[in-house]
């Protein structure tokens, strides 16, 4: 079993505020929130909530206005290797391969060159990609181009990866397919995953603890435990109901 | 900015038959040669009737030109000519494409530096180059270097532009990625996605300055520093108008081949994007 007591990230009364010509908008109220060292958290909400916000205050892309976030016991001031991000739209390097996407990270750490090469071939592998390695992002697909995404992430060896609606680009098959594998590598690597969503389904089948968020200003209106098996059947009983009572909580929030 | 010279993209008439592509880059069809063909009878024919008509030093006849062209090719004077003017458009372009691609970077990057040279370049920038030539005069004199001086300023605001608007729109996004990834100084972002990013861009620049330079070194050498230009002129005045166009056509090869050459090196540094 996994030993999650210690907590990996600690989300401690994190507000966030945005200055506009309207005034000031609150995009996060008093967020507090914990993940355990190798938990699988999923942030679920619908769009506007600021679940994205909330991820990107973890990644250290943006600061929160109040409160503190912490990982691994040091607090969050800027972005760093260590918390891998994925982002909905990919945003690979369009003019590197895909070989050089993935070493990108390697490349900044200053990875001596031998090492780099077996660590990127050994990503390349694991996100089925070898083929692939002299394309560039153009002549991929989205499902590829997220597989690229991943292993980017994946490279430097991240403790904590934070995915920002990961799969909300590609078609069904391709993140179903996706999903399985995330779930594989998650399990082989022992990282600590935040995974942000609005796919009901998508939360239910991946995590550990789901954190149901609602806005207008996000807040954390629920958390719920997962404790089934993985693969989960997704027909059976417990997923659907699962599924349903999540949708009316948020329904009934919206 | 792109020129005229861009190849053809669309696929209306003639031009959606299947095609090969040259070393030129073109679609070409015996369609598309055929018609180019008559297209070019046709011109030296209206051409070639006109000449005939009129006196030399008014029109030469496309024969009379040929003649001139191979008469300058043989003597070696041709050679002579357009050395002359390399020695000058080739440091000119090179010096002011490296000076207006870093300050491009540079104003593109930093607030601090934009907003210190703004007021300065909005001044500055409309000045057509030619009008500098007062000051080529004066201070460098209309040898070689004057003329280099005038392409520079040509080459320098065109890259400087584009450098400048490349690194401005600089993706955000990828900004973001590269922090996320152990990016943490300026200068492995400038190196590793900004300049990257902008390069299509500065490229641009890099083709249309080496084209508009041709235009500073002929108006260069119209006001005397030697070369193409100069021989275009001072055959005219001497009436032999059949040399002037002559070197002329000298022009158009040479810019043919220095945009063809750039837009190689342009799809070779580009070919993630194709």
């Amino acid at each position: 079993m996994r030993d999650h007591n210690d907590a990996a990230i600690t989300i401690d009364g994190v507000s966030k505020q945005y200055e506009g010509e309207g005034g000031t908008t609150t995009a996060l109220r008093e967020i507090s929130l914990s993940v355990s060292s190798g938990e699988f958290v999923t942030v679920l909400g619908p769009s506007g909530c600021g679940k994205t916000t909330l991820l990107r205050l973890v990644s250290g892309l943006e600061s929160p206005t109040d409160g503190d976030i912490t990982v691994e016991g040091k607090l969050v001031q800027g972005p760093d290797p260590n918390r891998g991000t994925v982002f909905q739209a990919y945003h690979l390097f369009p003019w590197l391969t895909v070989r050089e996407n993935v070493a990108f990270g390697l490349v900044e750490q200053g990875v001596p060159d031998a090492e780099r090469q077996d660590r990127v071939q050994e990503m390349l592998e694991v996100i089925g990609l070898s083929n692939f390695a002299d394309a560039y992002p153009k002549e991929l697909s989205g499902g590829m181009k997220q597989r690229v995404g991943l292993a980017r992430a994946l490279a430097v060896d991240p403790d904590i990866l934070l995915m920002d609606e990961p799969f909300g680009s590609v078609d069904m098959q391709t993140r179903r397919q996706l999903q399985h594998e995330l779930i594989h590598i998650w399990r082989d690597t022992d990282k600590t995953v935040l995974f942000v969503t609005h796919d009901i389904e998508e939360a239910v089948a991946l995590s550990d603890r789901i954190v149901v968020m609602s806005g207008t200003p996000g807040c954390v209106q629920a958390t719920v435990s997962v404790a089934e098996s993985r693969p989960r059947n997704r027909s059976a009983q417990w997923f659907v109901d699962q599924v349903e009572t999540l949708f009316e909580r948020i329904k009934s929030n919206t | 900015m792109a020129t005229e010279f861009d190849p053809v993209a669309d696929s209306s008439g003639i031009r959606s038959q299947p095609t090969t592509t040259t070393a030129f880059g073109r679609e070409w069809n015996l369609t598309r040669l055929w018609y180019g063909f008559v297209g070019t009878a046709g011109f030296l024919a209206v051409w070639w009737a006109g000449g005939r008509e009129v006196p030399s030093y008014l029109l030469p006849t496309p024969g009379e030109v040929a003649g001139a062209l191979w008469a300058e090719l043989v003597s070696g004077e041709l050679l002579v000519h357009l050395g002359e003017s390399l020695l000058h458009y080739i440091p000119g372009v090179a010096v002011g494409i490296v000076a207006g691609g870093l300050l491009g970077i540079g104003m593109g990057w930093s607030l601090v530096i934009d907003a210190a040279l703004t007021p300065v370049v909005r001044v500055l920038r409309p000045i057509p180059p030619l009008a500098w030539i007062v000051f080529a005069i004066i201070w460098l004199g209309l040898g070689h270097t004057g003329a280099a001086f005038i392409v520079f300023i040509g080459a320098f605001w065109i890259t400087f532009y584009n450098a400048y608007e490349g690194v401005e729109s600089t993706s955000r996004d990828l900004i973001e990625v590269a922090t996320t990834l152990g990016v943490d100084s300026n200068r492995r972002l400038l190196w590793r996605v900004v300049i990257p990013d902008a390069l299509p861009g500065i490229l641009t620049g890099v083709r249309t300055s080496v084209g508009q330079c041709w235009m500073m070194v002929i108006a260069a050498e119209l006001f005397g520093a030697p070369g193409v230009g100069y021989e275009i002129i001072t055959s005219a005045n001497n009436l032999a108008m059949a040399r002037s166009i002559a070197y002329m056509l000298v022009i158009s090869v040479v810019f043919l081949l220095s945009d063809w050459a750039v837009r190689r090196v342009r799809s070779y540094l580009l070919d993630w994007q194709q």
